[in-house]
């Protein structure tokens, strides 16, 4: 038997001998297939629902007042000036009332009112499981909202989202590609979503994240931080006016870290706002201008970063100087601290709460003229870590 | 400077309106909104056919079996012409052309199947999705994508079978073998009757086909053989009133013996051909919607190939009581009786004579009108991409 006669009778046989028995078979087959989707289907939900946010908390006293409007802390501070508005639509980057997500009876994301000034490195700062993805993707109308409303750069959506998203460019999760392709064929495939001049920007949105060179190399063989960068670089295809960027740290080393925030910074230089998700506290600290604190799908606090941290308690001041014991004294008859320490030739000074930079000055004024050399001064102020553990349950307290 | 590379002054200047660049992805109202841009479509294209693996399996399905069966004959023939007759025959044209019409629905299914979940699983939805574009324009981008790999080659693997069919096949025959009996070739329906009238002994011979057997009696059959001379002018009359009676029947026969026994006719091929095109863009379609509702690969695909090989066959070969119906809403029943007659088994009968591609009904079922045979088809076509698209916009992303 030659392989022509075997490809006859493979087309043909089929149709002759199966009998009624094998109908069983195949509805069995059919019925285990159903049955093997479905479960996968429900794993899926399952496991996504898992991913969110435990049952939702009763939500603590949660400043919702015009952010812009906050006064900037008196110190000169080198961060972006949050530039200050009026609450009119179309002045915020981005704007949610009453927003809410359940999953089941979770809600991941629960009655957030949030206010995202434009021009300014934004941090939506939250641990594990608080709900910023589910946030995100509700806002780039990848989920629907259960209840609220939300708008960005002044545009509702999702009643309008093709013409909000237009200048929006998003990293959702991490940014995930086509590994078979190239980085460049990548660009294409979304610059062909994002329609009209996308196309011409590949090549600069490359040269700009420093992969023009690996350009044409398959994704699949691209490190987690050339993935990132490729995924800023899918952002800008579209010259977004705002960026939203969920965990771009994660899976990034010390200098890659360095890069992205050198990234974020020269896109909000540009006048762009950049609204970025993190768990790490220090890294939004530093790229960020303000901050809305959330857990439980709540935003406990948000602010700017300065203003959060005067918040987050009074500033302190650490004081080498050549008598330790003279300078406590005299820092406390002078009543310029509302506590002084001593740590060998260390001295640790509690500022009053509201106390400003002129208080520091005194300070150092005073040890001066009663002849104590000051080796050193610096000021000591909480981090954000501080008072983020602080005001979120993760200290397993309400906040 | 690049565009993108803008700093101080620059910076400073307002940024352009929205839609300053072009209308954004997405943003238009009603129709024009779903429709996939040309560029939206060849970057699926691209997407799809840099899948190595996967458009090596299309094209070995596809135009490599062909190419590799008939190689393999033709040499057999060149080395041994008195054991293997002609790479162009018509058994092996049907027998090949059947076996690519059930791998290009598999293959075709699996490329569907690739084109509706890979966005899902590798991840890359969710970015497509907040570009703005229409969903429903991402999932019809896939459609002509897809198409226009799987019909060319589909098309390709076909022009070959047909090419050794026409010049390394047997000579025309002259006459078409009936029951033992030799009918020449090219007869219209009122030759054929002249020409079986004209030849009792031929007519009383065709006696023997199932079909005229049936239709007029076997007692009535058996007795126009010439059992005695003073008997044989009455069998010949006899023989004479059931070929005019039966002239239908035995004129399907016929022309089902002569295209299973001469290579087909370049309309023929021409309609064997789309036959073969719509067999794979269904299962491209099929695969695409099912991919798109499930965001499994695997799942789709086996599930169609199940379908497919398994339950479409035992379908065909069983009236299942009161379950016909049923039965015909699966569309490899459809494609069955809508199936060339060219590429029909001897056994085959049934269905609509002539109808569309002169199908030659759905093997052992009873046939089903033309127009429901059609709606099954379309409905398969339009239902799964209905489905996949609504899939894909209601989807989380």
């Amino acid at each position: 038997m030659d392989l022509t006669t075997v490809a006859v009778v493979a087309a043909t046989a089929p149709h002759r001998h199966f009998r009624f028995g094998l109908v069983l078979l195949g509805l069995l087959l059919v019925a285990a297939i159903v049955f093997l989707v479905t479960r996968i289907m429900r794993q899926r939900e399952a496991r996504q629902v898992r991913d969110e946010p435990r049952a939702a908390q009763p939500q603590a006293a949660s400043p919702t007042a015009d952010l812009a409007q906050r006064p900037r802390p008196s110190e000169p501070a080198p961060r972006r000036q949050v530039r200050s508005r009026s609450l009119a639509q179309g002045d915020w980057a981005v704007e949610t009332h009453g927003l809410t997500k359940r999953f089941g009876a979770n809600a991941a994301v629960n009655d957030v009112e949030l206010f995202v000034p434009r021009g300014c490195a934004f941090g939506y700062l939250g641990p594990n499981g608080a709900g910023k993805t589910t946030l995100i993707r509700t806002l780039l109308g990848l989920t629907r909202a259960d209840s609220g409303s939300m708008a960005l750069l002044g545009i509702p959506v999702p009643a309008d989202r093709g013409r909000a998203l237009a200048r929006v460019g998003a990293i959702v999760d991490e940014p995930r590609f086509f590994g078979h392709l190239s980085g460049r064929d990548n660009l294409r495939v979304f610059a062909a979503a994002r329609g009209a001049r996308a196309g011409d920007r590949i090549a600069p949105s490359l040269e700009r994240v420093g992969l023009a060179g690996r350009a044409d190399d398959k994704v699949r063989s691209y490190s987690m931080g050339m993935r990132q960068r490729l995924g800023v670089a899918s952002c800008l295809l579209g010259d977004p006016q705002l960026l939203i960027l969920d965990e771009p740290m994660n899976g990034l080393d010390p200098a890659g870290m360095s890069e992205m925030r050198a990234m974020i910074d020269n896109l909000v230089e540009e006048g762009r706002t950049v609204m970025l998700s993190s768990h790490l506290l220090d890294e939004v600290e530093r790229t960020c201008d303000a901050v809305a604190i959330v857990d439980r799908g709540r935003i406990v606090r948000q602010g700017s970063i300065d203003q959060l941290l005067r918040e987050a308690g009074a500033a302190a001041v650490r004081v080498e100087c050549s008598d330790p014991g003279a300078a406590v004294r005299l820092l406390e008859e002078a009543h310029l601290a509302d506590s002084v320490t001593v740590n060998g030739d260390v001295v640790g000074v509690t500022l009053r709460s509201g106390a400003t930079r002129e208080e520091i000055a005194a300070i150092n004024r005073l040890l001066v003229s009663r002849e104590i050399s000051v080796y050193r001064l610096e000021e000591a102020r909480a981090s954000l870590e501080n008072w983020f553990l602080s005001v979120t349950s993760r200290l397993g307290r309400t906040p | 400077m690049s565009e993108l590379a803008v700093t101080g002054a620059e910076a400073a200047a307002p940024r352009p309106p929205l839609g300053a660049d072009g209308s954004p992805p997405g943003a238009g109202r009603g129709l024009s909104a779903l429709l996939p841009t040309p560029d939206l479509v060849s970057t699926k294209l691209l997407e799809l056919r840099k899948r190595t693996g996967l458009m090596i399996t299309v094209v070995l399905l596809t135009v490599g079996f062909p190419v590799l069966v008939l190689g393999i004959r033709l040499l057999l023939h060149a080395v041994d012409p008195s054991s293997f007759g002609p790479a162009g025959s018509p058994g092996l044209f049907s027998g090949l052309t059947n076996a690519m019409a059930e791998f290009g629905f598999i293959i075709a299914a699996t490329v569907g199947a690739t084109a509706g979940a890979t966005d899902l699983s590798e991840g890359v939805f969710r970015q497509l999705v907040v570009t703005g574009r229409n969903r429903v324009a991402l999932y019809l981008a896939r459609i002509p994508a897809g198409l226009s790999i799987l019909v060319p080659l589909a098309g390709a693997g076909f022009a070959v079978v047909c090419l050794v069919t026409s010049f390394a096949g047997l000579p025309e025959p002259t006459a078409a073998r009936m029951n033992g009996v030799s009918v020449p070739m090219r007869l219209s329906e009122g030759q054929l009757e002249s020409w079986l009238l004209t030849h009792p002994n031929q007519a009383t011979q065709l006696a023997g086909l199932p079909l005229l057997a049936s239709g007029g009696g076997s007692g009535a059959v058996a007795k126009l053989g010439p059992s005695s001379p003073a008997e044989q002018p009455a069998a010949v009359r006899k023989a004479r009133a059931e070929v005019r009676k039966h002239i239908g029947t035995i004129y399907s026969t016929y022309t089902l013996a002569e295209v299973t026994q001469s290579n087909p006719a370049v309309n023929e091929m021409a309609k064997i051909g789309a036959w073969l095109e719509l067999e794979v863009a269904i299962g491209f379609l099929a695969g695409l919607g099912l991919g798109s509702l499930t965001g499994q690969r695997t799942v789709s695909t086996i599930s169609l190939i199940a379908l497919q090989l398994i339950v479409t066959p035992i379908l065909a070969a069983n009236v299942i009581p009161y379950f016909i119906n049923g039965q015909r809403l699966v569309v490899g029943l459809a494609m069955d009786q809508l199936r060339p007659i060219a590429l029909g088994s001897a056994n085959g009968g049934g269905g609509p004579r002539a109808a569309l591609f002169g199908g030659r009904g759905a093997l052992s079922i009873p046939p089903m009108p033309t127009w429901a045979m059609v709606a099954v088809i379309v409905g398969w076509m339009v239902v799964w991409s209905a489905v996949g698209a609504f899939r894909m916009a209601r989807r989380d992303a």
